[in-house]
């Protein structure tokens, strides 16, 4: 961590690359299952559709172990804070996916009075699943796009918790 | 009345709670092959008991107790009794009133009623009298209102109306 934060190591190009394809294909998943979409996130991770070969790892233990979490489901403003207790749990550099329509902006409960309208009134969110309940198939292209992001990142930006909000290492 | 293990027919069911209440039962008869009557809320407590201990009912589950908001005509609470052994139902409906609403508790009648008056307690406002701990069941304990009264604002429908009403489906509340 010392090492990101006091060498121009990170920008260099080779070494940028080789940091951020090591951490964009050992994602320790969380597991933060909700509601039906669980069971597509669930399904994914089974031998069918089998995340595993893209290096999402299911499930971490706790959220002190992850690098990624997945919202699969219908967040509640009563269930919303454990969801930031969560979130604030994984260490940096972390990621979230938000998956299904309920989790992306309410859903088919865009008027309810329970219902959390979009997980990234919350957290901050990277990649939006959209579907009720997205298949398989819709996660394994929205890890792709994450892959993508990581690929592209600046890891002494996304270190510093400038991102994320939390408070700054070092 | 004779113990008989036989399954009671709603139109049945119906009369005899006619025969037995009179007019402390304004309404008893057979919808969709199930007994629905309507009974005073002085008599609610009694006409469960009856069900339930009568041989000839023997309702011994309560599958629901819920509540309707009926506008200017004030609240009902809907329980629905069923008879494991017997292989029949009852639908109980009790007015609860506008303004103040409340109705007698049946937590000592059916156990199983405590948890169903809460809810209905949190979601329509409607008091039991009589219920031992009458707080919040499933919402946040900081929520304010009772969100399935007709006249609770949905704020999400203040700033977009219910798309629904443009494709001639239901229209949702009005709010001005």
């Amino acid at each position: 961590m010392g090492l990101i934060e006091r060498t121009p190591l990170p920008n260099i190009q080779p070494i940028k690359f080789l940091l951020n394809w090591g951490r964009k294909y050992s994602l320790w998943v969380m597991n933060f299952g909700l509601a039906c979409c669980a069971i597509e996130l669930i399904a994914t991770s089974t031998s069918k559709h089998d995340f595993i070969r893209l290096g999402v790892i299911p499930f971490a233990h706790g959220p002190r172990q992850a690098d990624l979490l997945v919202v699969a489901g219908t967040v509640t403003d009563k269930m919303a804070p454990a969801l930031k207790r969560v979130y604030d749990q994984i260490p940096d550099p972390k990621y979230v996916i938000s998956f299904g329509s309920c989790s992306n902006c309410g859903g088919p409960y865009w008027d309810s009075y329970s219902v959390t309208k979009g997980v990234d009134q919350i957290i901050p969110t990277d990649v939006y699943v959209p579907g009720c309940p997205p298949r398989p198939e819709a996660l394994l292209h929205g890890i792709i796009k994450l892959q993508e992001k990581i690929g592209d990142e600046d890891i002494r930006e996304k270190w510093s918790g400038k991102l994320t909000g939390a408070p700054a290492r070092g | 009345m004779a113990s008989s293990p036989e399954r009671l027919l709603g139109a049945d069911i119906a009369r005899r709670l006619q025969a037995q209440f009179g007019d402390d039962l304004p309404e008893a008869e057979e919808r969709a092959g199930q007994a629905v009557v309507r009974v005073v809320p002085d008599r609610y407590r009694e006409l469960i008991g009856t069900l339930r201990d009568d041989a000839d009912y023997a309702m011994d589950f309560i599958d629901f107790v819920s509540a309707v908001d009926r506008g200017e005509d004030g609240f009902e609470v809907v329980t629905q009794l069923w008879s494991t052994s017997r292989r029949h139902g009852v639908r109980v409906k009790v007015d609860a009133g506008r303004d103040d609403p409340q109705v007698p508790s049946i937590h000592d009648i059916y156990p199983g009623a405590n948890w169903h008056e809460r809810e209905t307690w949190e979601l329509f406002g409607i008091r039991f009298d009589g219920h031992p701990q009458l707080v919040k069941l499933l919402l946040p304990e900081q929520f304010e209102g009772f969100p399935l009264r007709k006249d609770f604002v949905l704020m999400s429908r203040v700033a977009k109306p219910w798309p629904g009403a443009e494709e001639g489906a239901e229209e949702g509340p009005e709010e001005e």
